[in-house]
């Protein structure tokens, strides 16, 4: 059984068409990068996974339960953490405190109280090579930190799934690579799903993701193993422009 | 944390509270003065468990200090003739005062906290605005005329100690409901309702998504904000004054108050809202004094110059000024 399944989900705003009658399937364990150009729906998908919105048509199902109309807090609880393509920190709590919220109110089986939480965050924080900023404000960072500080607060969520939005928009090439291999080591160790999205970082998807599903006007395009997907002439046409003419 | 290390930040308000409370008492003309502090900090301090952690604005928060005048009234009134309850009946009009506005609180916030920012503040002017106008309109509660409570107090404990009860005990449990309040903000700063509260007020859509059951803790806060204020209003209104009138009781003007005094203290900090509550009564009944008449005149651009020059309080200022000292364990 799949750990996340979507069936003909379709979201509306008002006229415009954000997500038009999408199904796809994730199991444990597995690395996919959704990609597609602005304004495909990709963060539309994020929200309606995570229970920003409800779907106006179509399932969500997770971990074998339909989840399609419960709320965020719920579908946190069953282990689906997820970032922010614009960072949202908890401003006045420090580094520390903001991975500690993850740790205290995450997947349910793992939640903890508060000692236990802070003693996970500086754990968490070490792991990611984080640890000398955790006692600084969170609004103090500056937004590649704040984008870290976000995939370190969903991890200490314990969930079965990430879903990562944007994540790796800003950063050097070298830091990256580096996260990369942090998310495959995390994945590999605690098995978790990892949905990352990307508009238009091809490194961070050659490097990560196992499939590829790209998103086009709110529809999916087309979903195939990375390197199937990549070289695929539809992609480059939509996605990565037109082949120069030789 | 470690065993008493997580009270330290007690130690001040606590200090502040029984200073205040001697001098009081062994100032010759001041008990007055001081009441008036306590009762100004106590109200701070009970609406700051939902001001300032939440970031929600309550503008119907007298209403919950009026239930709570009308549980003690209604106790009073219903009760003093039973002799064997001594004053037990004192300790149960407290309860009534507490399950009177926590129950109310618990129906406005089942509805107002769907509500965010102006949507709720608007909502919650209404509470109070309607109750009052209930008990008037279907005369419940003695109506407009109230309930007075003097002559049944007079009736329980005799004259000397009716006049014991207004004059010095009801301020007296304004103190014990201040310093209830302190140790109530520091227990949920310090435990999962406080990182719940503090996440949502920074950003609530966030704080769901990680996992913060967002109405669950708000109604908390809001519940417990309450039932202070409940206390508070059974102590200093009911008990100081013996009477309740829903014309008083109901007057929005308590909420802007405390308001005030959170903003000018320091928001969402435990220090704070004692801070902002002895100084702005300091300033009411000393300029009352010196220019009688003129003194919010004169109050209003004061307070105006403080939160403009220190927007984050009294004690988001000291808070700043003292991190990474030895007091920083004192001062939250």
């Amino acid at each position: 059984m799949s750990l996340l399944q979507l069936e003909g989900v379709t979201k509306r705003f008002g006229g415009l068409l954000a997500i038009d009658n999408v199904s796809l399937e994730i199991d444990s364990g597995e690395a996919i990068s959704i990609v597609g150009p602005n304004g495909s729906g990709k963060t539309t998908l994020f929200n309606l996974i995570s229970g920003v919105y409800a779907p106006d048509q179509g399932k969500v199902v997770f971990d074998g339960l339909e989840i399609t109309h419960l709320p965020p807090y719920r579908r946190a609880h069953l282990g689906i953490g997820r970032t922010f393509q614009i960072p949202r920190p908890f401003g006045s709590l420090t580094v520390r405190e903001n991975v500690a919220v993850g740790a205290m109110f995450g997947a349910h089986e793992h939640s903890m109280g508060v000692d236990a939480a802070l003693k996970s965050a500086d754990e968490r924080l070490r792991l990611m090579g984080f640890y000398e900023l955790r006692e600084r404000p969170a609004r103090e960072l500056t937004p590649v930190e704040m984008k870290m500080m976000e995939i370190a607060r969903a991890l200490a969520m314990k969930p079965k799934l990430l879903l990562l939005d944007e994540s790796m928009a800003g950063m050097p090439p070298k830091d990256i690579d580096a996260l990369v291999q942090l998310l495959k080591g995390i994945k590999q160790k605690e098995g978790i799903a990892v949905i990352a999205m990307v508009e238009h970082i091809m490194r961070a998807v050659v490097g990560f993701a196992e499939r590829v599903i790209v998103l086009y006007q709110g529809r999916k395009m087309l979903e195939a193993p990375t390197a199937q997907a990549l070289s695929d002439p539809r992609v480059v046409d939509v996605y990565l422009g037109k082949e120069l003419e030789q | 944390m470690r065993g008493l290390e997580k009270y330290y930040p007690l130690l001040p308000v606590y200090v502040m509270y029984g200073l205040l409370f001697l001098f009081g008492h062994y100032t010759e003309g001041m008990w007055q003065a001081a009441a008036l502090c306590a009762f100004y900090a106590a109200l701070g301090q009970a609406f700051n468990v939902f001001l300032g952690m939440t970031g929600y604005v309550d503008f119907g928060y007298v209403a919950f200090m009026a239930l709570g005048a009308y549980g003690m009234a209604l106790t009073v009134a219903n009760l003093y003739d039973v002799a064997w309850l001594g004053s037990g009946m004192i300790l149960i009009g407290l309860i009534a005062a507490m399950v009177f506005s926590g129950l109310l609180s618990m129906v406005v916030g089942a509805i107002a906290l769907r509500l965010r920012g102006a949507y709720f503040a608007i909502a919650t002017i209404g509470v109070n605005e309607g109750f009052r106008f209930l008990l008037e309109g279907i005369k419940l509660w003695g109506g407009s005329e109230g309930i007075i409570i003097s002559s049944k107090l007079r009736d329980a404990f005799g004259s000397d100690g009716a006049s014991r009860l207004s004059t010095f005990w009801a301020d007296t449990f304004v103190f014990l409901t201040a310093a209830l309040a302190a140790l109530i903000t520091l227990l949920y700063m310090q435990s999962r309702i406080g990182y719940a509260l503090t996440a949502l007020r920074e950003d609530e859509d966030a704080a769901k998504v990680m996992g913060v059951n967002t109405t669950k803790y708000k109604i908390i806060a809001f519940i417990t904000s309450a039932s202070l204020g409940g206390l508070i209003g059974a102590s200093a209104w009911t008990l100081k004054l013996t009477y309740v009138f829903p014309a008083d009781a109901f007057a929005i003007h308590y909420t802007v108050e405390a308001i005030v005094i959170v903003i000018l203290g320091g928001a969402g900090t435990l220090m704070g809202p004692v801070a902002g509550g002895i100084l702005y009564a300091a300033l009411k009944y000393g300029l009352g004094v010196t220019f009688p008449g003129l003194q919010l005149l004169i109050l209003a651009p004061i307070i105006i110059v403080i939160i403009v020059v220190m927007p984050e309080g009294l004690i988001g200022v000291l808070k700043a000024k003292v991190r990474g000292t030895v007091l920083q364990k004192f001062i939250v």
